[in-house]
């Protein structure tokens, strides 16, 4: 199947640090999928050969608490330490947590927000904000959470860091044998997401 | 696509640790050694390993150390808690002359001293290996298996949550390939031919008249072979920017990395400031941090704890220079040995004020 390469300008016009890396920060509430999304961008990013790391954080609950994840990509070895307090991007699956990442982003850092659940306000000044439906656009793909899979289609594209291949490589590596019945349509919504990044 | 995956450091350590030919491992659950323990069990029946889930520390300890007489590669761990369990082992296996691997996915880094002096009886020392992340720990973990059956001796990876936790692209470590052969000196239930019992203890061996039964002259070749080794490993460090430092920062392990990262950055911001960290915390690279601070005003350690490496960077350095520590213990809630101050901005202001 024919698939179109990445963008060549990513979104986000933050400051790149001098190594190179570019970070992505993911938070949401348990069961919305942002562990998954981090591990299928990172997964996606390792199948094309880049240097990749992931620290992820949630709370004792599967479902509704608090759940985050760092993702840092580059193509050099990451000097990056597991935590960190400022991100070139960010995903924002929902309004709940997300106050302590709003000062983390960098000026003008790429935010992709999940407008279908989101009710904060961004300040578009600040940052370079992309609106995605994502909990709608997966609703109406059948299922609803398949969100984290649009917004991951989104974010590679307007990122310019994975290719929808390597997204759906990614998502491949990260989805367990058990629920291997998922693989069609979270490649639906991957590219359902990459789509609507064009 | 690349062959490389992103594995979590515990799963990367035991693919590092079957590759190197281990084929014995065994310990007890606890955070956050416990995915080592789940990812070996998973691993070493691939190649007709056996791994073992110990009903204490204790019997871990013991279960390896037996397994390790029969020659072939075995390796244990736990947190620093089950390693205290474990230390009288390790100081008679240290005697027995045996290789063992021993993993610490520790809570914090309050286990320096317990790692580098020993919790043990007598004068016995082992090879400390400190990675600061995952691809460090591949390569570590590869070479805590050669210098454990180099020396014969038990070699200790020491590691922490983040280590333990943390997903990054690795070329993965292919687990076929045939497991080293069996040494000589190993017990196989046989004399080999000798009409005599081949005996390995911490008390020397053998029977009256053959080398091994004076305990005395037992104890001299395990200090002699102790000394060997503090010399004969070569000493490992990372040390960066240190030539026209005014300020070199000293750290660790995981916490080394974010050091590292702080002093990089402050670096890009154009302060004079270098770091070492030691990657062999026994034998101390004394050495190279003695040569590396010599021309900084200070040095500054930083440890998530009361200050305990500090001792060795002071020792490196007798006096040459002034060392200040600048760390301190920090934990959440968890107790795992996430540490709320174990961020960038955080440490970086503690160099700064080092720095004046």
């Amino acid at each position: 199947m024919e698939r179109p390469v990445s963008s060549a300008e990513p979104a986000s016009q933050a400051e790149t640090m001098s190594s190179g890396e570019r970070e992505l920060m993911l938070t949401g509430i348990g069961g919305q999928g942002v562990q998954l999304a981090a591990q299928v961008i990172a997964q996606g990013a390792t199948a094309e050969g880049k240097e990749v790391l992931v620290f992820g954080s949630y709370g004792g609950m599967m479902r509704g608490g608090n759940t985050d994840s760092t993702v840092v990509i580059s193509d050099q070895p990451i000097e990056a330490p597991p935590v960190l307090s400022t991100t070139w991007s960010a995903v924002l699956m929902h309004h709940q947590y997300w106050a302590p990442l709003s000062e983390r982003i960098r000026d003008n850092g790429l935010v992709l927000v999940n407008t279908s659940v989101f009710e904060d306000e961004l300040d578009a000044h600040r940052y370079q904000v992309v609106e995605v439906p994502a909990t709608d656009m997966a609703t109406d793909l059948g299922n609803p959470l398949l969100a984290a899979m649009v917004m991951s289609g989104v974010y590679g594209r307007k990122s310019g860091l994975v290719s929808l291949d390597g997204l759906v490589e990614g998502m491949r590596r990260s989805v367990p044998p058990y629920r291997s019945q998922l693989i069609e349509a979270n490649e639906a919504a991957l590219a359902a997401g990459w789509e609507m990044a064009a | 696509m690349s062959d490389r995956a992103l594995l979590e450091g515990s799963e990367a350590i035991a693919r590092a640790a079957v590759a190197s030919g281990c084929r014995f491992f065994t310990g007890y659950p606890m955070t956050p050694f416990t995915e080592l323990l789940e990812h070996m069990a998973s691993l070493l029946p691939e190649v007709d390993g056996i791994c073992m889930n110990a009903e204490s520390e204790l019997e871990a300890v013991g279960m390896a150390w037996g397994a390790a007489t029969t020659g072939h590669l075995a390796a244990t761990g736990s947190t620093g808690q089950g390693l205290s369990l474990m230390q009288e082992s390790l100081a008679e296996i240290t005697n027995a002359r045996l290789p063992l691997v021993v993993f610490n996915m520790a809570r914090g880094q309050g286990d320096y001293f317990q790692a580098t002096r020993g919790g043990g009886h007598g004068d016995y020392r082992h090879i400390v290996l400190a990675p600061m992340d995952v691809p460090e720990a591949v390569e570590l973990t590869r070479l805590a298996f050669e210098l454990a059956s180099q020396w014969r001796t038990p070699v200790m990876v020491l590691g922490d949550y983040y280590l333990a936790h943390t997903y990054q692209a690795v070329s993965v470590p292919s687990i076929e390939g045939a497991a080293p052969e069996v040494p000589d000196w190993a017990l196989n239930g046989s004399s080999g031919g000798s009409g005599s019992a081949k005996i390995i203890s911490p008390l020397g061996g053998g029977v009256e008249g053959e080398e091994g039964f004076d305990l005395g002259a037992h104890y001299s070749a395990c200090a002699a072979h102790i000394q060997e080794m503090s010399v004969g490993v070569d000493p490992l460090i990372d040390i960066g920017f240190c030539e026209d430092a005014e300020l070199v920062v000293a750290a660790y392990g995981s916490v080394g990395k974010f050091v590292r990262y702080a002093c990089l950055r402050l670096r890009d911001a154009g302060h004079r400031v270098g770091y070492i960290r030691p990657i062999t915390l026994w034998p101390f690279p004394s050495q190279a941090v003695h040569d590396a601070v010599a021309s900084a005003a200070k040095v500054a350690v930083y440890e998530q704890n009361m200050g305990q490496m500090v001792e060795d960077v002071r020792l490196a350095t007798l006096g040459a220079v002034p060392v200040e520590f600048i760390g301190g213990p920090s934990w959440d809630h968890s107790g795992f040995g996430i540490g709320p101050d174990i961020n960038v901005p955080d440490i970086s202001e503690r160099i700064l004020e080092a720095l004046t």
